[in-house]
């Protein structure tokens, strides 16, 4: 394995399903050690590219390259510095969490003077030493997120995949779940990561790729990807409704304004500092209560680049 | 190299029993699996055994050496199982529908025998099943000629000179036994080792095993494996009753335990093929059901294909079922059903089993996992 080359590496690529075209021309690279984070709505081809990127689907047309390895040449030697977490875990239910380690080291070749040490090594490490000869089935969705992760650990990969890796667990595993990951950051190792939480994308990523109907929309770090959005939103709040919103959203500078209630949510373009004109117009028609002013989240990124939600 | 094929074995081996340990945790479907053949054993072998003879009651009018001549013959005929009744009993027994003819052989009977005049002997038929009652049919009048060929051989010019191909008789029940064995083997085979392979896909840990550096021939052959094991619970369920129970008893235990496991084998790749390809374990076992009555009944299970029409000949030869029953009868038989010798029905088995082992690397190795 080559240290000096990209982690990820995919070049034009495209994956169709009759005419219909799941991934286009999508061209980006993963950094060795990175976290990467690929985020897009339901449907937008995450999980179409990174089937293709483990192997699980060939493309249409196009290059996958992990770790330097071309799939489809080097298939199995990239499915070998390759660890997954499959957002439906892909565990067996009906075993014990040992029986799946056990099962998952002799399937990716784990010598057997090591398997029994590094087994108990992963249960430690996601806290799961003392179930360890439970059914997976009476585990909690936090505790088989925590499993498949010690899972994909097991054989020492290079890049680990998670897909949605904390969907439907408690708060709690949430910020384990987190915390290992970060571990794994300080091992060296790179993480690419599909999720439906900003938040989760904002704590873990150094950066974040935005694909939309299988194309990028967006590359960049988190911060980036802020400023590069917009300048700041600003929300008043106003004893009473304010009805001119129409107008507000002609001052130049502005570059959306909403309305819930009592509740205005402003937000301006980068470098326009329109922040008095907007609250001179507003406090011209009623009194205002509340005023805060903060850089833009990630989902308002993502609202503005895809034009939907991300749980759309 | 050698690090290679020690690390594939590793993986067929961690297959077979990961599978096996899943299958022991499904106590209710491995119940099922392991009865369903067995199951269908007594099933068919009712089916036979009901089938075999006519009840049929004899009233006996005369009791002369003639008319106990006639009903000993009638006893040979292998068509009827007889009993002695007096004529009210023997039309209560007919109208209650417990049998289904009543013979009456008359008063005079010796008496006409003896002056060689016409005698009629009264048959009521009990006509709702057309296979009893053609089978009545048939049997009386040869009953009369077998009668009259030992009563009065001067009469009686032509006779048959029989010459048999093997130095016993094989009954319905033992011929139909191996059959039903094969059909036993297909359904158990066919439905552990297809919902083993479906459940991968429906409970998507299949991801588990195609994310992993391992080959897919090893995976196969694993999954196979582990499919192989649990039926060989059924197997020898189906064998002890068969051989125990039914009174089947092989003459060569070697070829019956070998193209038994070849069987096993058979049905495992093809049962894994099918749960690859379909993906859902509810269709996997309706199917599973669904072709192994009709491949059971088009493969020469009660007779030999030979003696069916030239288009089902061609048809049974497609399958390996026809096969398993020629190397299978040839094992508890000594049959040669077919005009190929032991080892090319062999070799044909084997065949198929490894063209099947072909075909499910291949559906592995072309699928790909959808979200």
């Amino acid at each position: 394995m080559n240290t000096n080359v990209a982690a990820i590496e995919m070049v034009h690529l495209v994956k169709r399903f009759g005419n219909f075209t799941a991934v286009d021309n999508l061209s980006l690279t993963v950094e060795p050690g990175e976290i990467f984070g690929l985020l897009g709505p339901n449907g937008s081809g995450k999980t179409t590219t990174v089937n293709m990127i483990s192997g699980l689907s060939a493309p249409t047309s196009g290059e996958v390259r992990v770790m330097g390895y071309a799939l489809g040449t080097h298939t199995r030697q990239v499915r070998r510095l390759l660890g997954s977490v499959p957002q439906e875990t892909a565990l067996y239910e009906e075993l014990s969490a040992w029986t799946n380690l056990d099962f998952h080291a002799d399937l990716f070749g784990i010598p057997g003077r090591e398997k029994k040490a590094r087994i108990e090594a992963m249960l430690d490490l996601v806290g799961l030493t003392e179930r360890k000869d439970s059914r997976v089935s009476d585990y909690s969705g936090g505790m088989k997120r925590r499993l498949a992760l010690a899972r994909a650990l097991l054989h020492d990969p290079q890049l680990v995949y998670l897909d949605e890796p904390t969907l439907g667990v408690d708060v709690q595993s949430r910020r384990a779940i987190w915390d290992y990951i970060l571990a794994l950051r300080q091992q060296g190792k790179t993480v690419l990561i599909t999720t439906n939480y900003m938040e989760e994308a904002q704590e873990l990523c150094s950066r974040i790729a935005i694909i939309d109907h299988g194309k990028m929309v967006a590359l960049d770090t988190p911060t980036e990807l802020k400023q590069h959005f917009g300048g700041s939103v600003l929300e008043i709040e106003t004893i009473r409704s304010f009805e001119d919103l129409d107008q507000l959203r002609t001052i130049p500078g502005v570059q959306a304004a909403e309305q819930m209630g009592n509740s205005l949510k402003i937000t301006t373009k980068a470098g326009e500092n329109v922040v008095p004109q907007i609250i001179n117009m507003v406090a011209l028609c009623c009194e205002i209560r509340e005023i805060s002013m903060r850089e833009p989240n990630l989902d308002e990124v993502f609202l503005h680049l895809t034009g939907t939600a991300l749980r759309d | 190299m050698f690090q290679e094929i020690a690390y594939q074995l590793r993986v067929v081996w961690a297959c077979a029993k990961k599978d096996f340990r899943a299958a022991l945790t499904d106590r209710l479907f491995t119940i099922l699996s392991l009865f369903v053949p067995v199951n269908v054993l007594i099933l068919m072998s009712l089916f036979v055994l009901a089938g075999a003879n006519a009840p049929t009651a004899v009233v006996m009018g005369d009791q002369g050496p003639y008319a106990q001549a006639f009903y000993q013959a009638m006893s040979q005929a292998h068509s009827f199982r007889l009993q002695i009744a007096s004529a009210a009993e023997a039309e209560r027994l007919i109208t209650a529908g417990q049998i289904v003819a009543v013979v009456t052989i008359p008063a005079d009977f010796d008496a006409k025998v003896q002056q060689n005049q016409p005698v009629q002997v009264g048959v009521k038929i009990n006509n709702l099943n057309t296979d009893f009652t053609n089978d009545i049919r048939r049997a009386i009048p040869l009953s009369i000629t077998s009668f009259y060929a030992k009563a009065f051989p001067n009469l009686v010019n032509v006779s048959v000179q029989e010459h048999d191909l093997y130095a016993h008789d094989t009954g319905y029940v033992p011929y139909l036994g191996v059959s039903i064995l094969v059909i036993a083997l297909m359904m158990g085979g066919l439905l552990q080792s297809g919902t083993a392979a479906a459940k991968e896909w429906e409970n998507q840990t299949i991801k588990e095993l195609l994310l992993s550096p391992a080959s897919r021939w090893a995976i196969t052959v694993g999954k196979m494996l582990g499919s192989f094991i649990v039926s060989l619970g059924s197997t020898v369920i189906v064998l002890l009753v068969l051989i125990v129970f039914v009174g089947v008893v092989p003459i060569n235990w070697g070829e019956m335990f070998g193209f038994t496991l070849l069987s096993l084998v058979i049905f495992n790749t093809a049962g894994t093929l099918l749960g690859t390809v379909i993906k859902i374990r509810q269709p996997v076992i309706a199917l599973s059901m669904g072709i192994s009555l009709p491949l059971f009944f088009l493969s020469g299970a009660f007779a030999p294909i030979s003696f069916t029409t030239p288009l089902l000949q061609v048809i049974a030869r497609i399958f390996p079922i026809y096969y398993q029953i020629v190397v299978l009868q040839h094992a508890f038989h000594g049959f040669a059903l077919n005009t190929l010798s032991l080892g090319g029905n062999t070799l044909i088995l084997i065949g198929y089993a490894l063209v099947l082992i072909i075909l499910v690397t291949v559906a592995l190795q072309r699928t790909s996992v959808s979200h």
